[in-house]
Order: C-alpha cells, then structure tokens, then sequence
C-alpha cells in the first residue's frame, strides 16, 4: 500500500555523490541494530540446531551425566530402523491427506464467503469456534468424544464403519481421526486465507466471463483458480510445514498408537528422547527432520518469492 | 493502514492514543515479566523439600501423611503428584536437572538403576540398620528396593501383586465357576462374550496393563527363570520357547475375543478399564492389587459386595508354579543425593514406619509390607481380601518385578511401545522377539 | 480493491462493513439464482453441522453429572444440569493456570515487538548486503519446527537453571515467533515509501526518531498482526510448557487442561467443563477484537 508523501520532494535533492550520499545515509540505522533479536534467535533457535547435531553423535546418552562424542552410530540405526521408514511413510501420508481434505472444501468456501455478504455474521462466528480452542482443547474434546465405552464413539462408529465404536483403536480410524480433527482445527485459517485472497480478485474479469457467456464452473477454473495461485501456494505451503512437524494433536489424540500405528516422524522424535531416553538417537531424527524442512522452506522461498524484499504491490 | 494518517506530519512526536497505548502495553509487559522472574523454578533448597509422587487415584494417604508430617516438621514437604502417564519422563527430565526432586516415588529394580549408577541417590543402608527403619519391614521387600546389595529405597506404599479380579455376581448369574483354571477362564470368556459383556476389561492403550499378560504367561508356561535370564542380560531368552507359545497364547486370546473389541483405544490411567469392571460391563480384569483401592473409591458399592479375587490359572503344559507372582513387591522413596535438606528428606521417608501411616494405608485398601503387618490384617476393609493377598505374596516362590521396571527404563520403555504393536497386530512373534533382543543389545546401560 | 464504475447493477464494493449500509438493489430473481452457489452453499451448510455438533456435545454434557454421562447419551439435552462440574475445574486451580497463560503470552508479545521491530527496521533500511543475510537467516529458522529441537533446548535450559520456570516458556516461544514476525514486519516496513523517509532525513532526524515517529506509527496493522499471531502461539503452545515445566504452580492453560483430563478420566463432563472454561478468554477477546483478530489471522498468510 503505497501512501502519498505529505508533500513534494523539493526540487534540488537529487540523488548523487557527495553530500546527497551523505543525506541518503543520515537516518539510516546502522544493522547493529539488528543485533539482540539476532543474538537471541540464534540462542534459542540456531545453537540448539547445532547441538542436536552434536548429540547426534554421541550414542546412547541419557541425560544422566555428559554426552560424548561417540560416532556415526546413530545415523546407521536411523538408515536401517523400519519403525522410522514407517513413520516417514506415516508423515507423508498424513500430510497427504490432510492437504486433500482442507484445501477444496477451504477453496470452496472461502471463495463463496467471499462474494456472500449476507451470512457473513453467522458464518465467521461458525468458522472462528474452532480458532477460539486451543490445538490442546480440540484434541482433548475429541479424544473425549470418541472414547469407545464413554464417549460418543458408540453412537455415531456405525455410520461411518465402525460398528463398535473402536475408532481410535484401529488403525486407519485413528488415521482417518488425525486428519479429521487437523482439518476441523485449522480450516478456520485456511478458509480466511482463501477468503482474503479471492476479494482481490477484480470483479471485471467475472464481468467479462459472464458477458462471454461462461458458466459459474468454467469462471471457478478459468478465473478463480489462476487468480488465486499465490494464496493457494501459501496456504498448501502452511499446511505441508505444519502437517510435517504437528505433535500436539498426535500427542494428545492417538500417543502414536494404536500400537504404533499412527507413530509420525515428529512423534517418534518425541518418544525416543522423553519417554525411550535416548537423547543421541531422538537428535539424529530430529536434525534429519529439520533438513527436510529446511529443504521444503527454501522450495517455498524460492516458489514465491518471499526471499525477495520487494513490496507485495510490485507486480499487481 | 488508510490514508490518514499519513496526512500527520511524521515529523511530530507520537501522541494520543498510540503513546497511551505503548504505555500499557509496556506496564502490563513489565508487570509480567516480573511476574515470570518471581515464579522461577521450584526446586530444593530453603524451607521445603519437594517430593514427587505417581499420579493415579490413591494418593490422598500420601498427601495426609505429607499433612501431619508438616505440623511438626520445620522444613515443610511439598508433595507434587504427577499424571501417571508421565510419571516415568518427567522424573527424568527434573533429575535432569536443576529443579530436581529431593525425595521420589519409584519401584526399585531396573527403574533407579540409571540414577544409582550416576550416584544420583542418597545410599540407606545405613539408616535401615537403626531405628525406625531397623526391622520394620519385611527382608524380601526392602531387598527389592535394593541395587549390588545396598538399600536405595524405603517403601511406602503396600504390595502389589497381580491379581484376576472378577465379578461374583456376573459369575453367579451365568452360572460359572471361579476362573482359577484355565479351562474356567476359557468358558467364562465364551460365555461372556455371546451374552455382550467383555471378558477382561483390557487398559491395552497404555500398553503396561497387557504386559501383565505376558508376564504371567511366560512364567506359568517356562518358569520364572525365562525372564531372570533376561533381565541378567542374555538377550536370547527373548526368543525362549515360553515367550514363543506365550505370544501365540496372546493372539489366541486376543482372536477369542477375551478382551472385547474396543481394548486398542481403552486406557486403565484415565480408569476407563476399571469402570468397565466397576460399571458391570465387563466381567474379569488381571490387575495390580491397587484397583482395588480404584475401586474402593469409585465404585464403593461393587467393590464392597461383587468383587472377588484370585490367582492367574495354571497353563496346561506348562513348568511354571501356579503360585509364582508378578507385579510391584512395592514402591519406594528415594533420596536425591544433591538435595539440600538431607535430614528433613530422610526424616520424611522414616516416617514410613509410623504405625499411623500403615494403618492409613490399610484403611485404603493396601495391604503393607511391614513386618507386622499380619497381625493388622483384621483391620482391612475386605478381611478375605486382606487374607488372600497377604497369603498369595507370602507363599510365592518367586515374585517377579514388572518387567518395564525391572529392566532400565531405556529398554522397558520400547518393551512397552512393542507390546501395544504386539496387541495391536502390528508385530509378529518373531518380530516382538528380535526387537526386543535389539532393544535390550543396543542398550548401554544394561 | 478497486471499484469499477461502470457496471450498476451488481455490487462492486468488497469492503464488508460497507456493503450492509450500502443501497442494495434487489437483482433479478434468475440472476439471483445465476450468482447462487450449491455445492458451496452446502459445503458450508455441512460443514456448519461439522463444527457445532462437538461444541454443542461439549457445552453439553459439561453440565450432566457423571453418572448421566456414563450413559453415554451425550448427544441428549442434559436433564439434571447442573454446575457441578464447572465448580470441581474451577476449585482445581483453573484461576492460577489462567494467570499463568497470560503472563507467558503479554511476556512473550513483548520481548518478540521489542526484539523485531528495530530488527526488521534495521532490515529494510540498513546498507549493505548483511541486511539480506540476516533475513535469510530468520527465513531458515521457519524450517526449524519446535519438536526437533525440543532435546537441545531441554539440556541448554536445564543447563542455564530456567528449568521449571515460566521463563523456559516465554523465551523459547518468543525465539520461534520472530522469523515470521520478521517476515510480516518486513513486508509493512517496506510499504513505507521512500520518499517518507528522505523528507526525516532531510529534516535531520535520527534513525531512532525515524523508528519511533515514523516507522511504528505507520506499521500498527502489521505490529497488530504479528502481535495476534505470537501471542496466540504463547496462548496455545503446549510442547514448550510440556517439556520444560514441570510443577503445578507453572502449568499453564494447556499443560493444565491435559492434566486435568488425565486427573478426571472418564468423568467426561468435568473435562467437557475444563475445556469450555478454556475457551471463554479467547471468546471473550474475539468478540471484543474480532477484526483485529482476524485480519491477524489472515495478515499472515495474506501476503
């Protein structure tokens, strides 16, 4: 948004050398200013990072005592150890079907509360209950409802293929439930995003299409869509880090089981450094983790052009 | 951002609302980041002692106990109970750590062998030698409590073995005989199944209570020498022809339907095991002698007048004596050895000798292990009850210490994790076998 | 968001608060029905079923005493309700659990501003392609997600004596709120014209009265945004409090809901009761703020 100056440049303030160079650097704070939220980041963001390195090589160290340097030996187990392969395959799947179930019926309708004005009240009411709870009260309301003996698990199991309510005991049900209840708590945000981005889109290009005689459905994918290329990255972006390394619904809702049925990535991190004690083998999986989101994070970069600083009215 | 209030001239210092603004803001941030600096960490040292204890249900006769030791104790005792199911790691992170706690509940074994090999822990071998720790309870649990021969910790808390609790009333109603024999259970299991209750109420989520299972089953098939082997470290008694045919027993049971169908997602730490037992949905559950106490609590009228009790049958073919026991000889208090109040922190776990806290105890449902505690069996809320237990711990050959406490916690962790695959259907017999070979082979600590 | 003046006979303005007080003009009816949506008229409808059903459940059967609950019938009308459950949360220390929210969230909202508003200034307008270097070193800590270092970061704070405290909290959870308060910080920084900051530099202003004159004043909607979203991170954050606080005077609302959960079992209404209490701040907060809120919200995935 650019705002109009309060009055005109003067006229005799070129930019050029000399004292304009000097005029130019006036003002200009000098990137020790940076400095404390830089220091502090790399505190408590970057310096763990590295030490999860370290830790990844030092064996089986149990916090009792100090870690030592011991070798590679937990990198071997991480490459041989099924349980990881099938976290990993848990985590994509997961991920997967998370992005499947939000995104259309977020596209849908945020695109629709976008144009609506009408219902806009109940709607936003309806949409933001689940962004009043926190991650922590939506897994713990639904772990309540969908106790099998006690909850509402028995009731409502058979219609969807449960006939004894044992939903988060099998396990593609406690699958099926992750994704659900990761759906429920975030569709909110992802809906609001769309919504947001589907208002920019100029109204004259429905006009033309309308003109041209196209149908609601041809104006969704030939306008809709296109326009909303950006937001639709954003939001899968968002969605594909979050799905990743989300913890506190699989943590509170299913602890990885059935069995280990529903064991991903960031949750066996979890066990295997605070329940297994073993803090070298947890910081190789986790350091492991953190080269995969790193990779995905500059893939988002570079895709969107974050990483320039440009405004985000350049190019409109 | 509009329009206007770029027309300000920005040359003009902040003004009005923004600045009053910024000003409460910085208040209110100031206030709470004084507020954070005074609630740091709790911890040893000064007037108390914290003492940390297990979470489930019955820990109101340790908070009374901790209440009057307060009234004449100088240094007070802060007790902290945490949720069961974390009990185990947040243990360990605060022992970890500077907030660690000056005393500690725990079950001796395998589940204090970390911490006395680091010299973590206070050694009481010579505070049992005096009064009033001195003969105060019996020899072969203080010996459980025990690591190389010295005394690590106190008990304080009654024994807790394995017992098949069972509703009579049920029973009586379907016309069945007391499941002491495997060919009893088996038609209980049948009969109760095609009449819709569950057999065995089956906490199976928090995968310790199927582990009991397997316990038994191994030591009534091979002995309880299977296991001794294992947990002295010779990883092949994992592969043990017991364990075989007590894991093919398991999938039997399993397909049977003993367990009903719901037990992958029942839990026992949230009592919904007990309930079903309690509540009359289920007929039988194989549990510590603690739920009585559960029951005794919350559901007092079952427990009161349908509970019954009795040994884990005999398995045909099988070596082992019926009359072997496993579960928790006891739990213990152990002392910090970095704690700052040395004398309150071993007043403290003495006055687990008090008579008044073993009649405490149990009025609750425990049976003690003091040494007197026979002739007070009388005073038991359920005298048969007290009656049997006593008498099942006292005659056993051998009493075998859970085996996630009895081995470190780095491998009773992953036993546990790899017995909810097992009872889930997500490891074979002979995956179960070889994991936990590599589990126990790869720890350094065993 | 343009308007276009040509066409009169649909609504151009997509600001919502005006298009209630604007005049609508009643369209034909097949053009009406033209412009009506279905599928996403029943998506919504469904998905309105979707998200009221647990919270009705919820609110529900938090007033049925236990005994009605283990019925199982949670869906029914509760028919002897009563508060007793919302007492029992109440009585367990939910007040101290609630202080203990909103110190670790105005804390951490504090040290986040006070940290990255002069950082993303000196981002933008510092000289020199270590300004560049710095942001692409917060833009790598976005890939950093806070269960993998949870290990370190428990062995550095034991280390350091913060753990246990509400400290091993706030700072953590600050850490990891600054790459995106960064990135939004930045954006709205460098939509302040140029022209802006040469008519101060000419004046001869310094660059901290730059930053306080200029630069906050016009960057509130992105200050209010990425406030919303660290201090919903510190709100609702549980893996930090989880594994770096330990004893009851430190819990925090979510650590506290959990234990509490664990504590009741299967007395479901005293969870539903926990839970509903959780929800009233936050309630309470966005109807008071419900715009800021949510152009918070959708201020960071807007751009």
């Amino acid at each position: 948004m650019t705002l109009a100056a309060p009055r005109p440049a003067p006229a005799r303030a070129p930019r050029r050398r000399g004292p304009g160079r000097r005029a130019a650097r006036v003002g200009r704070p000098r990137l020790t200013w940076a400095l404390p939220g830089l220091l502090f980041f790399m505190l408590f963001a970057v310096v763990p990072m590295l030490y999860s390195l370290y830790l990844s090589f030092c064996g089986n160290w149990g916090g009792i005592g100090s870690a030592h340097l011991v070798g590679a030996v937990d990198w071997q187990r991480l490459v041989d150890d099924s349980t990881i392969r099938q976290a990993t395959r848990l985590t994509i799947e997961l991920t997967v079907l998370s992005w499947l179930f939000q995104t259309p019926i977020a596209l849908l309708i945020g695109v629709w509360a976008a144009g609506r004005q009408r219902h806009r009240a109940v709607l936003s009411a309806v949409f933001f209950i689940p962004l009043v709870l926190s991650s922590t009260a939506i897994s713990l309301l639904f772990k309540a409802l969908l106790d099998p003996n006690f909850g509402l698990a028995h009731a409502i199991g058979p219609w969807i293929g449960f006939s004894d309510g044992n939903i988060l005991g099998s396990p593609n049900g406690a699958l099926a439930m992750l994704v659900f209840v990761g759906g429920w708590q975030f569709m909110p945000f992802h809906t609001l995003i769309y919504q947001g981005g589907a208002r920019q889109v100029p109204q004259m290009l429905y006009q033309a299409a309308e003109i041209d005689g196209a149908g609601r459905v041809a104006q969704f994918f030939h306008i809709t869509l296109p326009q909303l290329r950006h937001t639709i990255t954003t939001s899968s972006v968002l969605m594909v880090v979050g799905s990743l390394t989300s913890f506190e619904t699989v943590f509170l809702l299913t602890a990885g089981g059935p069995g280990s049925a529903t064991t991903t990535l960031s949750f066996a991190m979890y066990q295997n450094a605070f329940a297994d004690f073993n803090y070298g083998y947890a910081s190789a999986l986790g350091t492991g983790l953190v080269v995969l989101s790193t990779l995905l994070s500059l893939l988002m970069v570079r895709f969107t052009g974050f990483g320039s600083m440009r405004s985000a009215r350049e190019g409109m | 951002m509009t329009t206007k209030s770029a027309r300000r001239s920005p040359a003009r210092p902040l003004g009005g609302r923004l600045a009053r603004a910024t000003l409460a803001f910085t208040l209110a941030a100031g206030l709470c980041l004084g507020a954070a600096a005074c609630s740091s960490s709790s911890g040893a040292g000064g007037g108390s002692i914290t003492v940390y204890t297990y979470g489930d249900g019955s820990t109101d006769i340790q908070q009374t106990a901790v209440n009057d030791f307060n009234k004449t104790s100088k240094v007070k005792v802060d007790l902290v109970v945490v949720q069961g199911s974390d009990y185990t790691p947040k243990l360990r992170a605060a022992m970890g750590s500077s907030a660690a706690p000056d005393v500690f509940f725990n079950w001796g074994g395998g589940s204090i062998l970390p911490y006395v090999q680091a010299g973590q822990l206070v050694n009481l071998t010579a505070d049992f030698s005096q009064a009033p720790l001195k003969g105060a309870f019996l020899p072969s649990i203080v010996a459980a409590g025990a690591v190389n021969g010295q005394d690590y910790g106190v008990p304080m808390r009654g024994m807790q073995p394995v017992i098949l609790f069972y509703n009579k009333a049920l029973f009586a109603q379907y016309g069945l005989q007391t499941p002491d024999t495997w060919s009893a259970m088996q038609a209980a299991i049948s009969t109760f199944k095609a009449h819709g209750v569950i057999p065995f109420a089956l906490g199976d989520s928090d995968n310790w209570p199927s582990l009991m299972w397997l316990e038994y089953l191994v030591d009534r098939i091979g002995g309880p020498s299977v296991f001794t082997g294992i947990q002295n470290g010779d990883t092949s008694g994992w592969s043990n022809p017991a364990m075989s045919t007590a894991l093919g027993d398991i999938q039997s049971l399993i397909k049977e339907g003993a367990f009903g169908s719901t037990f992958t997602s029942t839990g026992y730490n949230d009592n919904a095991a007990t309930t079903l037992l309690g509540t009359g949905k289920a007929a039988m559950q194989l549990m510590g002698s603690w739920d009585y106490s559960n029951q005794l609590t919350n559901h007092t009228a079952f427990a009161k007048n349908d509970e019954a009790f009795t040994t884990f049958p005999a398995v045909p073919g099988g070596v082992g004596n019926a009359a072997d026991v496993v579960g928790n000889p006891a739990n213990y208090w152990s002392i910090n050895a970095r704690t700052k109040n040395l004398s309150t922190a071993v007043a403290f776990v003495e006055y687990m000798a008090q008579a008044s806290y073993e009649k405490a105890l149990l009025a609750g449902g425990w049976i003690t292990t003091n040494s007197d505690t026979a002739s007070l069996l009388p005073s038991f809320p359920n005298p048969a009850f007290g009656e049997f237990q006593f008498q099942m711990v006292q005659k056993a050959p051998a009493f075998q210490l859970s085996w996630d406490q009895a081995l470190p916690t780095t491998v009773g962790t992953p036993l546990d994790t790899e017995v909810g695959k097992f009872f889930a259907g997500q490891v074979s017999v002979s995956q179960f076998e070889s994991d936990m070979a590599s589990a126990q082979k790869s720890d350094s600590s065993s | 968001m343009r308007r276009v003046a040509i066409v009169t006979s649909t609504r151009m303005n997509t600001d919502p608060e005006l298009s209630g007080r604007a005049t609508r003009r009643r369209r034909p009816l097949r053009a009406r029905l033209r412009r009506a949506n279905p599928a996403a008229g029943l998506a919504s409808l469904v998905w309105l079923l979707i998200v009221v059903v647990p919270v009705y459940v919820m609110v529900n059967a938090s007033l049925m005493p236990q005994g009605e609950a283990l019925g199982g019938k949670l869906l029914e009308p509760a028919a002897h309700a009563t508060f007793a459950n919302y007492q029992l949360v109440l009585r367990s220390g939910f007040f101290h659990l609630l202080l203990n929210n909103v110190i670790v969230t105005v804390a951490t909202i504090a040290i986040v501003l006070v940290l990255c508003v002069p950082l993303a200034f000196a981002v933008v307008r510092a000289r020199g392609a270590r300004a560049l270097l710095v942001f692409r070193v917060f833009l790598l800590g976005l890939a950093i997600p806070a269960p993998v270092i949870i290990v370190p970061l428990y062995v550095m704070v034991s280390k350091f004596g913060l753990y246990d405290s509400l400290w091993a909290i706030i700072l953590p959870t600050a850490a990891f709120a600054m790459p995106v308060t960064l990135l939004v910080l930045v954006g709205t920084m460098r939509d302040i014209s140029e022209e802006l900051y040469e008519s101060m530099a000419i004046e001869g202003a310094s660059p901290a009265r730059m930053l306080v004159s200029l630069v906050i004043p016009l960057s509130k909607g992105g200050i209010s945004t990425v406030s919303v979203f660290a201090g919903l991170a510190a709100w609702n954050g549980l893996i930090f409090p989880l594994i770096l606080t330990q004893s009851p005077q430190n819990q925090v609302l979510t650590t506290g809901l959990w234990n509490l959960s664990s504590e009741y079992g299967v007395d479901v209404p005293a969870t539903l009761a926990a839970l509903t209490l959780s929800a009233i701040p936050m309630l309470v907060l966005y109807l008071a703020a419900r715009r800021a809120l949510i152009s918070g919200v959708m201020g960071v995935g807007g751009k």
